[in-house]
């Protein structure tokens, strides 16, 4: 089993089928994606913007990383839940899109990203938790963070308007079943 | 409406605009950057009021610290907000969720202005209407989603029916 045969599982699934056939699905469920991303992006904004040292000097990195967190992981959490039910109704299309493609290796690069830093310049964030300046490592990291989320946020946007895509598709056909 | 919408719609700058295609969706992206920056912002405020997030500072303090991204980013939300209406008015002014956005924005910016009337002496502004403002906020950004799906999600309801 590869990934396209995944890709047409989802597709092929009840969840794919309900968000066919349920007109308000769409809509909610994407609506609910842009709360989702807004939140990711603009909490994951305000750690990035501190070890920038741009605003919030008086409060430790970890003060705030550690507020916003909760909040960054909650609302990831929703984005992918209703990230996938967005690609189950139309799984096909989307597999083969090469913006929706460049869509998830940006959100790779952005979780890479992270990860490194997480396991990198944060690992002595004791010593330098309060000071204004922050080392350099840690703000490469919020600067490539902060393109990078807005890397996938543009590209996102893009793929609804990529040819061959369609939002709306009919209740009584299943795309999935039609393409090789 | 209509007439003025599909008049809009024919006038130069409105085709200039559509017939360039990166730009409605840059636009677009650049909204839901910006809805990120403002949301946020409109949510810490409201958590600050609420007790739960900030309280080692002086909610005027937060007020400070966040009332500025909000007042940029609601101006900037509202410049390509303006030039996506410009450039499809006849799809904006036919759903009724474009006009329910505009009244729930409305009272959004209101709520936050009577939050920051408090929040800016230090006074304890009110449980409910920070509650209330987060809520008409999501509101906002369903609505904005909601206009491409008018019939959809209104049935009977939507102007387009």
């Amino acid at each position: 089993m590869d990934l396209h045969d995944i890709a047409l599982a989802v597709g092929n699934s009840g969840l794919g089928e309900w968000m066919r056939t349920n007109v308000r699905a769409m809509p909610i469920v994407e609506a609910l994606h842009v709360i989702a991303a807004a939140t990711v992006f603009g909490t994951v904004l305000v750690v990035d913007l501190r070890l920038l040292g741009l605003p919030d000097l008086k409060r430790a990195v970890t003060r705030i990383s550690g507020e916003m967190l909760h909040f960054t992981w909650a609302a990831f959490g929703l984005a992918v839940i209703t990230g996938v039910m967005m690609f189950a109704a139309n799984a096909n299309t989307y597999y083969g899109n090469t913006e929706f493609r460049i869509k998830l290796l940006a959100l790779a690069a952005a979780g890479v990203n992270m990860a490194l830093f997480h396991f990198g310049a944060f690992r002595s964030v004791a010593q330098w938790d309060s000071n204004q300046v922050s080392p350099r490592a840690a703000k490469v990291a919020a600067a490539l963070s902060i393109l990078l989320w807005v890397g996938v946020i543009f590209v996102a946007r893009w793929i609804g308007f990529t040819k061959g895509y369609d939002f709306s598709v009919p209740d009584n056909i299943d795309l999935d079943l039609t393409i090789p | 409406m209509e007439q003025f919408a599909q008049w809009l719609q024919a006038t130069q700058l409105s085709v200039a605009i559509q017939s360039t295609t990166w730009l409605i969706p840059l636009l677009q992206s650049i909204h839901i950057v910006m809805i990120g920056v403002v949301f946020v912002a409109v949510l810490l405020l409201v958590l600050r009021v609420l007790g739960v997030a900030r309280t080692d500072e002086p909610p005027s303090v937060v007020w400070a610290h966040f009332a500025p991204w909000i007042k940029r980013g609601v101006t900037v939300l509202a410049l390509t907000g303006l030039v996506l209406i410009i450039s499809e008015p006849v799809r904006e002014f036919t759903a009724l969720s474009f006009w329910l956005k505009m009244l729930l924005l409305a009272l959004g910016i209101a709520s936050i202005a009577a939050l920051g009337s408090a929040l800016r002496r230090d006074g304890a502004a009110s449980r409910p209407l920070a509650v209330f403002t987060l809520l008409l906020w999501l509101a906002v950004i369903f609505l904005g989603r909601a206009i491409a799906y008018d019939v959809e999600v209104w049935g009977a309801l939507s102007f387009k029916a």
